[in-house]
């Protein structure tokens, strides 16, 4: 990025956290939907640091579709920040229209999770709880919104126009470890609708991407289910060189441990909402 | 909804076709497994390194498309099986 353009960003980030403090200065105290994601992490810690400790809780749900390494992640955030957490099951995969997949399955997930959590945050005294929605969210095809309102969640970084790269600005300016993490929606949505999901699935994408992941593939990386296929998907420089037949050939491997019995490589490669766009939910 | 959403297997089948024959004419020979608007190409070993190329993975892409596919993906195969492979000939 030019300097110009980067000095630009660095600005206007600067300036939508001070209308963030005063947002939440004006709540006073606010439990948010935490899941060690860049965005809610930014949140999380924009609100330690503007209201101190004893005014912020940090809610994780967890459930077989959120991963193991994330979790990881909101729990080093939390400690490194000093900022209060609590953990809550969820339980939506006991639900048979979650479990389904259907194209507005976020919905059911959202609605479990925020039917807890909300109960469990005004009971510790907080009336506001926020999630980590950014305003790149709001066009995007999200289904999970519709809970949130439902159930009075507010979303301030869209309220206040944060886009992600704003939010990565900030995150690094705070030394967040989260400033340059990809994106990582739940493991459900790797799975196409229509195809169940499942403890079993999920395990298995969440080992096939572990795997990927060992093989020093940083950035943004998805393992889309289709049955006996692992889809991989990598970003366009990645791409290249995992065409390469050893790298190739190593890359099916890792994937194939995780116990697909076939591997094919994207030719696109990443693309957010990939599945939406392969049924006609989004267009490509 | 996906085109292929209301199609039956015979004209997925047909699509599928005619972008492995697309393809081949390009110099990726290859056979396709339509899934839904996604296509696996199966090539045999060192073909699939031609793809690493840009402008043939994006005429690839533009061929797939124009048969309906959203996505494209190849399939890696262990070396054994990639060499022992029967596909066409560009």
């Amino acid at each position: 990025m030019p300097l110009t353009a980067h000095a630009e960003l660095a600005q206007r980030a600067a300036a939508r956290e001070v209308a963030l403090v005063r947002w939440l200065h004006e709540r006073g105290r606010i439990a948010i939907g935490f899941s060690g994601g860049v965005d809610s992490a930014y949140l999380a810690v924009a609100a330690r640091q503007a209201l101190g400790a004893p005014n912020v809780l940090a809610i994780i749900g967890r459930s077989a579709s959120y991963p193991a390494e994330q979790w990881a992640t909101a729990r080093r955030v939390a400690d490194s920040f000093e900022i209060p957490v609590l953990e809550l099951d969820t339980d939506e995969m006991n639900d048979p229209r979650y479990a389904a997949n259907p194209s507005n399955r976020c919905y059911f997930c959202k609605t479990e999770l925020w039917s807890k959590l909300v109960p469990a945050a005004a009971a510790r005294g907080f009336d506001v709880v926020a999630d980590g929605t950014n305003a790149d969210d709001v066009g995007d095809y999200r289904p999970g919104a519709k809970a949130a309102q439902e159930n009075a969640v507010a979303s301030p970084l869209a309220e206040l126009g944060f886009t992600k790269a704003e939010i990565r600005a900030r995150s690094r300016a705070l030394g967040l470890p989260t400033w340059q993490q990809p994106s990582s929606p739940c493991l459900s949505s790797r799975l196409p609708y229509g195809t169940s999901v499942t403890a079993d699935r999920l395990k298995q994408i969440e080992l096939a991407e572990r795997r990927v992941r060992d093989l020093g593939i940083a950035g943004d990386m998805r393992v889309r289910y289709h049955d006996d296929i692992a889809r991989v998907e990598l970003t366009p420089a990645e791409l290249v060189s995992w065409l390469e037949p050893a790298r190739a050939e190593r890359l099916r491997s890792a994937v194939a441990a995780a116990g697909f019995d076939r591997v094919a490589l994207d030719l696109r490669g990443f693309r957010s909402g990939s599945l939406n766009i392969l049924h006609g939910v989004t267009a490509a | 909804m996906s085109v292929f959403a209301s199609m039956g297997q015979a004209e997925a089948r047909r699509r599928a076709d005619q972008l492995a024959a697309a393809l081949t004419g390009i110099g990726v020979p290859c056979k396709v497994e339509p899934r839904a608007a996604l296509a696996v190409l199966m090539v045999e070993s060192g073909v699939a390194q031609r793809l690493a190329d840009g402008e043939l993975r994006r005429s690839a892409l533009a061929l797939a498309r124009e048969q309906g596919f959203t996505h494209l993906a190849v399939e890696l195969t262990p070396p054994a099986a990639g060499a022992n492979a029967t596909l066409p000939r560009p």
